[in-house]
């Protein structure tokens, strides 16, 4: 993988306002705060939170579709660079050329009134990238083909296709543009297990063959962790630890991350593992609380915690965390391809 | 649930090349063939929509199907307040293949304590005759006085006559036809308002919204009676039915549009919302774009359930008006004051055939009513497919 | 098993709809005893909940149940009922919210929004017990106590919206269990919420059985929840049971292609560098049920010719471990789990 960077986020921050009516006091939400992070070209980059965490924020801000409140951010690639948030109207507009959004919902996200064939060709139509209709429908076969869709139903309309063909509808939508970076956003949430491994498939290829980048989001780290290369883990707006997969998930360093982990209900009925379960939830986000947010619920907060807000450091290489005590802890797990339950 | 799937391998051989093809119909179905294929299957509303359509028919045709002139001019000074004469094809006498209806006669005299008594003569059958010359009229501009039916002499009065001898049939068929054109016009006047105070609070939101809201909600407070009153009084009374049949129209429409404009306003905000017009957007659609392709398309279904909603309610604020005396009056024929005609305990008594206009006057809101709700009902054919 | 909570024998649903009958359910049978967790397991569309459901005989109005289909209730209180013999609302009364209890996915649509959580759970109380009030309000702030619900008190006096959606998960399941019953139906009761959430109330679920001794069906489609969760599992496809045994003998042996197939989809923790092998195509739309066996359009080791036409009958590969596949019949599946 080269390194060169796709995405650099530099301590971005998007704020909402909540409560504009006349008699409400109006109060600020930090749905992404103060997040940097670097999504390299090529890369397969997962992010992982519970719902409440701002993920989806942070997702949008990067595609400029949620507002960038400070900070910067910076899209670069072969031809162009972009500063996300001094971004010009032309250049906003070369930009959702190259960054693209494919969505959870694969019932929401297409219109019901359109064709397969338009609803694919409609980014091309609306920026101008082909010249004649012979043109546009020889980019849609092409793209529809890629994405292993049946050229015979493109006449038909959505309502026509189960939840995993709708999904690779979107994904042919966002890949026609011929993107650079794409957002996928608790993509395969809604599908059923045997189509989602799939739809995976299909992103990883994709990946591969266009050497696009991703930033994928999803709450599932299962899945996160089977297709990503690098994770980042969010907590109320904030990275609390990110790092490439197989050191996250063999050695996560982070009491939170720790606790997803052992969190997610695994496969062996004799594996009951209760020892490290989160009490309590997400605290609202209009409220949260001081120093480091993750205090009220982490089992190994001091009263330093309470007070002073943890930095992200590099504990290893390309291992950053946002703990105090980060260096106590050792949640060291087996990850290895042999601890697979052996069938008989 | 994955409702529709595409035919898959193992199936195929097993299905014919019929049942294949009606399949891929049902897939390559556009909106409106889902929403028509729905409401096909909805018999309520198909009897409606035929109901509907027929009366509306009916309506435009009035001058054709009526035998005479339902004014003034048309009226029968032989029979006034007659009762309705129902064809028939076989009395005592024997049976004919035309069909016939009595004759009558009127007397008046110290025997009848001078009232006017109507007398059946089963001995003067008079015959009906199609296609019959009478009263001329105008359709399409073009001067006709060809009619559909009417009886060798005399004159027929299928639906009875009123207090000055008009045929009540004449004028039922040229109600229906003056409510509906009020209630068009009505309504279009109220959708134009709507589609446009609406659609610019639903698409800008914001403060615009709010202001546009509460101006909306003003009105909606109006009282519509005192309102039709006070307007009442400021129309001069010699003013031409046909002047006073526009400035209806124009107070319905001015009445009806907030409710209109507050669901297009809704429609427009969800629609807005949705993931697929995000989905435009970030793949740098323009506003006009979004509104052609996604937004407009995407409603004009609901407007039409709606348009079809909010029609009834025109036909029955134009007939409340002209009952309680405020809208139109007599001469002109309205289902309105058709409904006024029948207030008087004399007609209660002895002249219940006045009533037979209300029975069109509930056909034509209950069709309205029905046609509606099935639209509404198949509009949204997805609503089934979601989870 | 020798005294079954409840008995499910060759239960078929089939619906009438605009297009036609469609069979959701065909010839499933399961048993469940007191103090046992039953696993549902299957996708979207194949049947699950409709199965729970005509446990309570919840289902609409346009359900046809086959005269074979029988489903008996056998608890100590109220002796054995046959379930779809109940026709009168009144008779219902025994199984809905008495001797049977529902959990939902989404909880807030089974709070009404303009009642306090507390009042509901004691009227509910009131009308199948005859607790009086002050019996009822004491057992729901014990029971939204015993569920982990801090400060149970206040909380009882509070609106479901002002519930966040897992304490108003955790509130569903007290207010179920505060009539004590016999048998508990989860509909994917976990699917909703956040993974560390989920496993607060898998945790709480476990104790609970233990407390109580009640039956669960547990119906999910997430099999990580039913290896933790449930004793045995039942996999379901498109309205039939491929699969059924102990959960050791599903997870660790799974012997009906499906059964597989979905395993070797399902990402794993424990070796991240497993390919993710999906199930080839789709599941059929119930209108167009595939002949023979419902699964062979999407089986790649379908054997050509049998599997198109011939329904499979149930083969024992272990005790209480039945599979319905005509390669398991004839010995060509043994062991072939990945």
């Amino acid at each position: 993988m080269s390194n060169t960077p796709v995405i650099t986020a530099k301590n971005l921050i998007t704020r909402y306002t909540i409560g504009h009516g006349l008699l409400t006091k109006k109060a600020h939400l930090n749905a992404v705060d103060d997040i940097s992070l670097t999504i390299e070209k090529g890369s397969f980059f997962g992010l992982v939170g519970e719902s409440g965490s701002g993920k989806t924020t942070l997702g949008r801000s990067l595609l400029r579709a949620a507002p960038i409140s400070d900070g910067e951010v910076i899209y670069q690639d072969d031809e162009v660079r972009y500063d996300l948030r001094t971004l010009g109207k032309d250049e906003l507009k070369d930009y959702r050329k190259r960054a693209q959004l494919i969505f959870q919902d694969p019932y929401a996200a297409l219109s019901p009134r359109m064709t397969v064939r338009d609803i694919i060709a409609e980014p091309l139509e609306v920026m101008g990238l082909t010249k004649s209709r012979e043109e546009t429908d020889a980019r849609v076969r092409e793209i529809a083909a890629k994405c292993r869709l049946n050229l015979e139903h493109l006449r038909r309309f959505p309502h026509a296709f189960s939840g995993g063909q709708r999904q690779r509808i979107s994904i042919a939508r966002a890949l026609v543009s011929d993107p650079k970076f794409i957002v996928a956003d608790e993509s395969v949430a809604a599908l059923d297990v045997s189509i989602q491994a799939d739809v995976l498939n299909l992103l990883k290829t994709i990946q591969k063959d266009f050497g696009i980048s991703f930033l994928f989001i999803s709450h599932d780290l299962s899945v996160v962790a089977h297709v990503c290369d690098h994770v980042a883990v969010m907590y109320l707006g904030r990275l609390v630890e990110t790092a490439p997969t197989r050191a996250l998930f063999s050695r996560p360093r982070h009491p939170y991350t720790s606790a997803l982990l052992s969190a997610i209900p695994s496969l062996d009925p004799d594996d009951t593992n209760t020892a490290e379960k989160l009490e309590g939830e997400i605290p609202s986000p209009t409220n949260p609380p001081s120093g480091c947010k993750f205090h009220t619920r982490c089992r190994f907060a001091r009263d330093t915690c309470k007070a002073e807000v943890p930095k992200l450091r590099e504990l290893a290489p390309d291992h950053f965390v946002s703990c105090h005590f980060a260096e106590e802890f050792d949640f060291t797990r087996e990850v290895a391809p042999a601890a697979a339950p052996a069938p008989a | 649930m994955a409702e529709t799937t595409g035919p898959q391998g193992g199936l195929i051989d097993v299905e014919d090349d019929k049942e294949r093809r009606a399949k891929e119909a049902y897939f390559t179905a556009s909106q409106s063939q889902l929403i028509w294929a729905r409401f096909k299957k909805n018999r309520t509303a198909m009897v409606s929509a035929s109901v509907l359509i027929f009366l509306i028919l009916v309506g435009i045709f009035a001058s054709f199907l009526s035998p005479y002139d339902p004014s003034i001019a048309g009226r029968d000074e032989e029979y006034t307040n007659g009762a309705p004469q129902i064809p028939r094809f076989c009395d005592e006498a024997g049976c004919s293949m035309r069909p016939f209806i009595y004759g009558v006669k009127r007397e008046r005299s110290l025997a009848t304590n001078f009232r006017w008594v109507t007398t059946i003569d089963t001995e003067d059958r008079r015959y009906v005759q199609w296609f019959v010359q009478g009263w001329e009229y105008r359709f399409l501009g073009i001067p006709l006085s060809v009619h559909l039916f009417g009886v060798d002499e005399g004159k027929i009065h299928l639906f009875g006559t009123d207090d000055t001898g008009k045929d009540i049939f004449s004028r039922t068929l040229h109600a229906i036809y003056t409510s509906l054109a009020v209630g068009t016009l009505g309504v279009l006047i109220s959708f134009v308002m709507a589609l446009v105070i609406g659609g610019i609070a639903g698409y800008f939101g914001g403060w615009i919204d709010g202001v546009i809201q509460m101006i909306t909600d003003a009105i909606r407070t109006v009282p519509a009676i005192p309102l039709f009153m006070a307007l009442a009084a400021f129309l001069p009374p010699e003013m031409s039915s046909e002047a006073r049949f526009f400035f209806i129209s124009i107070i319905l429409g001015l009445i009806g549009w907030p409710t209109l404009a507050r669901r297009v306003r809704t429609h427009l905000l969800v629609e807005r919302n949705q993931e697929y017009v995000l989905a435009a957007q970030l793949c740098g659609a323009s506003p006009p774009h979004i509104i052609r392709r996604h937004l407009l398309p995407s409603f004009t279904s609901y407007i039409i359930v709606d348009l079809v909603i909010s029609f009834p309610y025109m036909v029955l604020s134009e007939t409340a008006l002209s009952f309680i005396g405020l809208g139109l009056k007599d001469p002109v024929n309205s289902l309105g004051v058709m409904l006024q005609n029948t207030t008087s305990a004399d007609v209660l008594l002895n002249y219940q055939w006045y009533f037979i206009p209300v029975i069109f006057f509930i056909a034509l809101v209950m069709a309205f009513v029905y046609v509606g709700d099935g639209l509404r009902d198949a509009a949204d054919p997805y609503a089934g497919t979601k989870k | 098993m020798t005294t079954s909570l409840i008995s499910v024998k060759d239960l078929t649903i089939r619906f009438q709809t605009d297009e036609g009958l469609i069979t959701a359910v065909e010839n499933v049978s399961f048993d469940i005893a007191p103090g046992e967790v039953l696993g549902l397991v299957g996708e979207s569309g194949s049947g699950k909940s409709v199965t729970a459901k005509s446990l309570m005989q919840l289902n609409g109005g346009n359900t046809e149940y086959d005269p074979a289909s029988r489903i008996t209730l056998n608890t100590p209180e109220r002796g054995t009922v046959e379930v779809l013999n109940l026709r009168r609302e009144r008779d219902m009364e025994v199984i809905r919210g008495g001797a049977i209890s529902m959990i939902f996915q989404e909880p807030m649509a089974s709070f009404a929004p303009a009642i306090t959580v507390g009042k509901q759970m004691v009227e509910q109380l009131m009308i199948h017990t005859d607790m009086s009030k002050a019996q009822a309000e004491d057992l729901s702030i014990e029971m939204l106590d015993r569920v982990g619900i801090p400060d149970a008190r206040k909380r009882f006096g509070q609106y479901a919206f002002e519930f966040s959606g897992g304490m108003r998960q955790r509130a569903m399941i007290a207010m179920a269990l505060s009539t004590k019953p016999r048998l508990l139906i989860a509909d994917e009761p976990t699917t909703a919420l956040d993974v560390t959430i989920q496993a607060q109330v898998i945790d709480l679920m476990k104790d609970l059985v233990d407390e109580f001794g009640m039956g669960i069906l547990f119906i999910t489609h997430d099999l990580g929840v039913i290896a933790q969760t449930a004793d045995q599992v039942a996999v379901m496809y498109l309205g039939k049971l491929v699969e059924t045994g102990t959960v050791r003998q599903v997870i660790n042996t799974p012997s009906h292609p499906y059964t597989q197939g979905l395993l070797d989809a399902l990402p794993k923790l424990s070796d991240l560098d497993a390919p993710l092998t999906p199930v080839p195509g789709d599941i059929p739309s119930p209108l167009n049920r595939p002949k023979g066996c419902v699964f062979h359009t999407r089986c790649s080791k379908a054997i050509p010719g049998r599997c198109q036409t011939e329904v499979p009958r149930y083969t024992r590969r272990a005790d209480g471990h039945d599979v319905a596949c005509h390669l398991v019949e004839e010995g060509a599946l043994e062991g072939a789990a990945q």
